[in-house]
């Protein structure tokens, strides 16, 4: 129980934007507080990763407190790679647990489609440990997840058709999703037959570039929205150090914390945002979230239980593969569209007016995972 | 292949301390280079430092005579199982390569 609640939430668009990264940040940000009434605000976190490589741009958190117009407040941008957003969100509840605040404004935000797939892609190296042999053996995050999908194909009966089921489920739940990246339908053919990216994952196994910032506002005061639990952990930071190549420790873990200071289970979970990066990553983190059996994920897959109409409805907004990876900004909008989901007017609206939401945000190869338990009260 | 190992784990990479007993008095011992393959991916698309050489195979090999994994470069395609061994290293990575079936027929 942390008693802090959500007041207002804003996302932009998500895919090749003309806005500069400023301006994302900015448009989110005000829909958030518009969406909260307008409060005071005791303080801004920024979730980002690659401003300053991609965009050469820093102070992100100044300038949104400057721009619009918030005071002389503290400001600060949290960098945890991919996991930025989800982190921002963590240091935001604290700062009111603390006591030192009582309303905060976190955004998260990225812009990566103005520069070339190598740069970006060199940019993203620098959430590995940039001094390993494995980083100067040429390992890439896509990569670490096609050497884990081939083991897992190797130890359970899953294969390249599990993982365009993940594909093709979040496609089908992005294109109902208004604000996602990707609004064309696809199939599984198509996926299939996709390019390769890291063998075995393809174009649609992947999670794209994508330009795109996202909004929260929390306070101490009351709401229909409780964050009731709120974990981050770290963990192995490269391949081969990895005990068990199979488990994602970072993810396990936040998961187990965060349930237990939430008092509740993997079986009370009504709808669920996931890091699903890659295909294979969905798949994994629905195991080690205690959704489904170790090795087993696949095999929900198959029957069906992640989907919208499932018994454990899995990335409604599309996920990262088909809303969208504005890397600092996805954590964030994990969170978005769980509240609307709570609030009972999201894209691919779940049945029965879901109750709990979990969202678990994963940075580097499992170097960072943060899981925060929403609940409508 | 140097290994350091404390509280019954085998690492190639070296921490400041250990995460079980928090004390820093790894043992280090010399080990074969040669493992399996435990597993791999083929890259085509690399970071703009690794695309002159692309598409590339990353493999993560299980050592021999150790309980751990060291990630490689191998120029070969390969499956999991198939013994591997050190061929050469280049610009601090570990490049692998297949152990040919030397068993001769009798």
């Amino acid at each position: 129980m942390t008693n802090v609640y959500v007041h207002g939430i804003g996302m932009t668009k998500f895919g090749n934007l003309s806005s500069s990264l400023k301006e994302l940040l900015l448009e989110a940000s005000v829909e958030a507080l518009n969406d909260a009434g307008r409060p005071k605000i005791d303080a801004v976190f920024v979730g980002n990763f690659m401003g300053g490589s991609i965009s050469n741009q820093e102070i992100l958190g100044a300038l949104i407190a400057n721009d619009l117009g918030l005071g002389y407040i503290p400001s600060t941008k949290v960098e945890g790679a991919c996991a930025s957003g989800g982190i921002a969100f963590r240091q935001g509840i604290l700062g009111i647990l603390s006591g030192e605040y009582e309303t905060v404004l976190i955004a998260g935000v990225e812009k990566m489609k103005h520069a070339s797939t190598p740069d970006v892609t060199q940019a993203i190296n620098a959430a590995m440990d940039t001094s390993s042999t494995e980083k100067h053996a040429g390992l890439t995050f896509p990569g670490f997840f096609g050497v884990l999908a081939n083991r897992y194909f190797y130890e359970t009966g899953a294969t390249k058709e599990h993982l365009a089921r993940v594909a093709l489920k979040n496609r089908e739940n992005g294109v109902r999703n208004p604000l996602a990246q990707f609004p064309k339908p696809t199939s599984l053919e198509e996926i299939l037959a996709a390019r390769m990216i890291t063998d075995p994952l393809g174009l649609f196994d992947c999670s794209p570039m994508t330009d795109g910032a996202a909004a929260i506002v929390i306070s101490r005061k009351k709401s229909p929205i409780h964050v009731r639990s709120s974990s981050q952990v770290s963990g192995p930071t490269q391949m081969q150090d990895a005990v068990d190549l199979l488990s994602i420790p970072a993810i396990g873990e936040s998961g187990r914390i965060a349930y237990e200071k939430a008092g509740v289970g993997p079986e009370d979970i009504d709808v669920v945002e996931i890091h699903d990066c890659f295909s294979m990553t969905e798949i994994i983190a629905t195991e080690e979230l205690g959704f489904f059996n170790r090795l087993e994920g696949w095999k929900a897959v198959e029957e069906g239980r992640t989907k919208v109409t499932g018994d454990k409805p899995v990335n409604t907004s599309g996920g990262l593969l088909s809303r969208g990876h504005p890397i600092g900004a996805t954590g964030i909008a994990q969170l978005y569209q769980l509240v609307r989901q709570l609030r009972g007017n999201a894209a691919n609206q779940v049945a029965n007016n879901p109750r709990l939401a979990l969202a678990q945000n994963l940075g580097g190869t499992g170097s960072y995972s943060t899981v925060h338990i929403l609940e409508r009260v | 292949m140097k290994i350091y190992s404390c509280c019954g784990t085998d690492s190639i990479t070296k921490k400041y301390a250990c995460p079980k007993c928090g004390e820093s008095n790894f043992t280090e011992k010399e080990v074969s280079d040669k493992g399996t393959v435990y597993s791999y991916t083929k890259i085509h698309i690399a970071p703009a430092e690794f695309a002159d050489i692309a598409p590339y195979n990353v493999v993560l090999v299980d050592l021999d005579e150790a309980a751990a994994k060291v990630t490689t470069r191998i120029l070969e395609d390969v499956a999991i199982g198939d013994p591997v061994k050190l061929s050469y290293i280049e610009n601090d990575a570990y490049v692998y390569e297949k152990i040919k079936n030397t068993s001769a027929v009798t």
